[in-house]
């Protein structure tokens, strides 16, 4: 309401910067200072706040019990950077979020520590930086790639088999069940909201693949044909290596990989349509990377 | 008596009748004002000479009422012809009286214009079917445009906005009133609402109404937007001396939404979709004098809520309860005749927000979240703090709380020259309050964990609730300039804080504050 409300919400000892805004007199000044007379503690905070913030929080989305023990998530996206993460050394937990905690409206995003002494502590790192605070933060080495070779690779994951995941989750009427269990019954125990984001989820999905695809409508065995086609790619690609472009550790683009061979894989998702799962089979090599990043970072068995 | 009433009678009801003509030959207002204060004095003193003249009432009817519905306007006029039919004593005044209540109820629908004209007649004594008491009355009324599109600015609670309204009244013919709202402002990003009302029984106390919004609004003291779709059904009635109720159901979709950059940890936690599906109850008695500027009577008013409980459904679950007591007496000067225009006025609020258990209980109880927790302090409450300046905060956020209470004292000096009789005034104020959440005691617990036992929420409680008054409240005071305009209150204040906690955020010096309900 009044004029140096900004000011009083950046900090609470607003006096001595109004005088940006305009000149206090001297005495008035002196007569600001003498108050407040008196200040107690702070007061405590709500029953649902976040305990624990001295560590690195990187919120994606999962289940309560998932998160408590750092599972993987069950989105690609957060998976991806949850593995990345991870086998660049960097220490954090994960919280199970939605998209609208997110400033960019995506997940993930990574909450550093927060610290008294840095207002910007709290500012979120969007996805795009994570690659950066990853390499900056963490304690291993994580290989890099060429960019040119990386970007042929990259456009695979980013579209034949992000097409095929859309649709084999989203748009697919056998595993609607599952797409209700991952992302819809988490919202609200209300039908109506569910359906109502659920008819939303779809739309999107729907969008993302024409967008990607240019055709006019969704195929969805073309869509399967090629992520099997990716998949042969990429299992050229890995040829007998551990990891891809004969790195001796796992880089992003393995995190990537393995962030839907993973999900893809996962016996505790209950696929009923298993084609994605079987054009995966067919390639045993692809098989054995996710098993080698799972049992290495998160010491499971695939 | 009897004998003369008559001609006099035809006399003063040809003076209205004239009334009439005058207003169509459009003669001037003074005149027309003057004609009606001569029928009025006539009706006065024919009424005074005649009020015991014993009547029956042989018809009344109402002219003008194209779209109301007979069935509408029957249980209105019915008791009278009753009353007169079966009461042997009855006098021109009680036919008067009755007929009088009648008006002031039709008035009370807002779908006639003020004006209701009565007339009285006496049936030609030639029809055998009468007998020598037999009146007949008719009201003459004039029905409101029944569209009505109103656009405008306005100010609320601390928020400016800029609306669209269209008003659709008496639809079916029985005074039921459809608006359609949307509107767009300072803190209400964008607002629409459907609003469908009809009275029951003919009373026009008594409504029930039905209503749909859309909304989204800014929440810049905890960083984030809150997107509103839902709606309600209402009962709301007034009792003989002026009190309203209502009870009602809402089921409400709400998003946490929008979250700024720089949004603590807890508000990100809180993002997201939840339902509440709640009852609602309020009182409210309003006794002051002004309600912009109260400065003598009182005001009591109260409203729970009890959200998910049962098979209420929804994602929240907990009992909120509101409530609020404000006063003012004139203070008389000696040697000023009548009102001084001095005034002490002192006001108090207090809410609780109990976490139920979901449902039936399987699942124990949810913690509150930052949507449905007590936001306190700004212009309109605590003065002198910011909006949702007290109670918990997480970095550059405001949680609000879980228990709060808040208390006013003012002292209301009419200006110098200005006189009693204007609407400013220069305020002595002090206020204060607290506003506490449920803390986590154990520290161990997940924010987003199973739910809460009975007994951890009932201590959870009963700390905060002690909390409220360990300590002196947060507490500012100042001094100021009051504007009570019909429409809303101005106030420009000048204020310091004398205690508070850390991290509360407190005003310095001057401030604006626009409302229409102040502590």
């Amino acid at each position: 309401m009044s004029v140096d409300s900004k000011q009083s919400a950046a900090a609470p000892k607003a006096t001595a910067k109004a005088s940006d805004w305009f000149t206090i007199p001297a005495p008035l000044r002196r007569l600001f200072k003498h108050f407040p007379l008196l200040v107690y503690p702070a007061n405590e905070l709500p029953f649902r706040t976040l305990p624990n913030r001295e560590l690195p929080t990187l919120y994606v989305f999962s289940t309560d019990q998932d998160a408590l023990q750092g599972l993987p998530s069950f989105n690609p996206s957060c998976l991806k950077w949850q593995t990345f993460l991870k086998l660049a050394g960097a220490e954090f937990r994960i919280i199970p979020s939605t998209n609208h905690a997110s400033p960019n409206g995506a997940l993930p995003f990574l909450i550093r520590p927060s610290s008294a002494s840095d207002a910007d502590s709290q500012t979120p790192v969007p996805s795009n930086k994570l690659e950066k605070y990853a390499r900056g933060n963490g304690s291993t080495q994580v290989p890099e790639v060429s960019s040119l070779r990386l970007e042929a690779y990259q456009s695979l994951l980013d579209h034949r088999i992000r097409n095929a995941w859309l649709y084999s989750l989203y748009l697919n009427p056998k595993d609607t069940a599952l797409l209700f269990d991952l992302y819809i019954n988490p919202t609200s125990s209300t039908q109506v909201v569910r359906n109502t984001i659920w008819h939303q989820l779809q739309h999107a999905a729907e969008s993302e693949i024409l967008k990607s695809t240019g055709a006019p409508a969704v195929n969805p065995p073309a869509l399967y044909k090629g992520a099997e086609e990716a998949f042969e790619a990429l299992a050229t690609v890995l040829g007998g290596e551990a990891w891809f472009f004969g790195n001796l550790n796992p880089g992003l683009f393995d995190a990537t990989v393995f962030a839907y061979t993973h999900l893809v894989l996962d016996e505790k998702l209950s696929w009923q349509d298993s084609r994605l799962r079987d054009a995966l089979m067919n390639y045993p090599s692809l098989v054995e990377h996710r098993d080698r990043i799972l049992a290495r970072y998160w010491g499971l068995q695939g | 008596m009897a004998k003369n009433a008559a001609p006099m009678g035809e006399d003063a009801f040809e003076t209205m009748l004239r009334k009439e003509t005058a207003s169509v030959e459009q003669k001037l207002a003074a005149e027309r004002a003057q004609a009606h204060a001569e029928s009025q004095q006539r009706n006065a003193d024919l009424l005074s000479q005649n009020s015991t003249l014993p009547v029956t009432l042989s018809s009344i009817q109402i002219h003008g009422a194209k779209y109301t519905r007979r069935s509408f306007l029957n249980p209105l006029l019915e008791p009278i012809l009753q009353s007169s039919a079966q009461n042997a004593n009855y006098t021109l005044s009680d036919m008067l009286q009755e007929v009088t209540e009648v008006v002031s109820k039709l008035q009370k629908f807002d779908i006639f214009k003020d004006q209701i004209h009565l007339h009285l007649s006496q049936p030609p004594h030639l029809d055998p079917s009468t007998t020598p008491t037999d009146f007949e009355v008719s009201l003459r009324v004039r029905e409101k445009s029944r569209l009505f599109l109103k656009t405008g600015t306005d100010v609320g609670n601390t928020e400016g906005s800029g609306y669209g309204t269209l008003l659709w009244r008496n639809i079916f013919g029985g005074a039921e009133l459809l608006s359609l709202n949307a509107s767009i402002g300072t803190r209400t990003r964008s607002a629409y609402s459907a609003d469908f009302s009809t009275p029951l029984f003919s009373n026009p106390d008594l409504r029930l109404s039905f209503d749909g919004i859309m909304s989204s609004t800014q929440k810049p003291w905890a960083s984030h937007e809150e997107a509103v779709k839902g709606g309600g059904v209402k009962l709301g009635w007034l009792n003989q001396s002026g009190d309203k109720y209502h009870v009602g159901y809402s089921g409400l979709w709400r998003q946490v939404t929008g979250l700024h950059d720089r949004a603590s940890p807890t508000i990100r936690g809180d993002a997201g979709d939840s339902v509440k599906s709640a009852l609602s109850t309020s009182f409210l008695r309003d006794r002051r004098d002004n309600p912009m500027l109260p400065q003598s009577g009182y005001l009591f008013r109260t409203a729970s809520e009890l959200a998910g409980w049962g098979s209420l459904g929804g994602d929240v679950a907990f009992s909120k309860s509101e409530m609020e007591v404000a006063g003012a007496v004139p203070i008389p000067i000696p040697g000023v005749k009548g009102f001084s225009g001095v005034s002490f006025g002192a006001g108090l609020r207090a809410g609780l927000l109990y976490p139920l258990p979901h449902s039936y209980g399987l699942h124990g109880a949810k913690p509150s979240r930052v949507n449905d927790r007590f936001t306190l302090g700004g212009p309109t409450d605590v003065r002198g703090f910011t909006l949702g300046g007290l109670g918990p905060r997480d970095g550059v956020d405001s949680l609000g709380g879980d228990v709060f209470a808040a208390g006013s004292m003012n002292l209301l000096l009419p200006l110098p020259r200005v006189g009693a009789e204007s609407p400013f005034r220069l305020q002595f104020f002090a206020n204060g309050g607290r506003c506490v959440a449920m803390k986590n005691k154990t520290k161990t617990h997940s924010p987003v964990g199973e739910g809460l036992k009975a007994g951890t929420v009932w201590d959870g409680m009963i700390t905060a609730s002690k909390d409220l008054a360990t300590g002196l409240p947060s507490l500012s005071a100042g001094v100021g300039l009051i504007y009570a305009h019909p429409a809303a209150r101005f106030e420009l204040n000048f204020s310091l804080p004398l205690v508070l906690r850390r991290g509360e955020e407190a005003r310095k010096g001057l401030t604006v504050g626009v409302g229409i309900n102040f502590l």
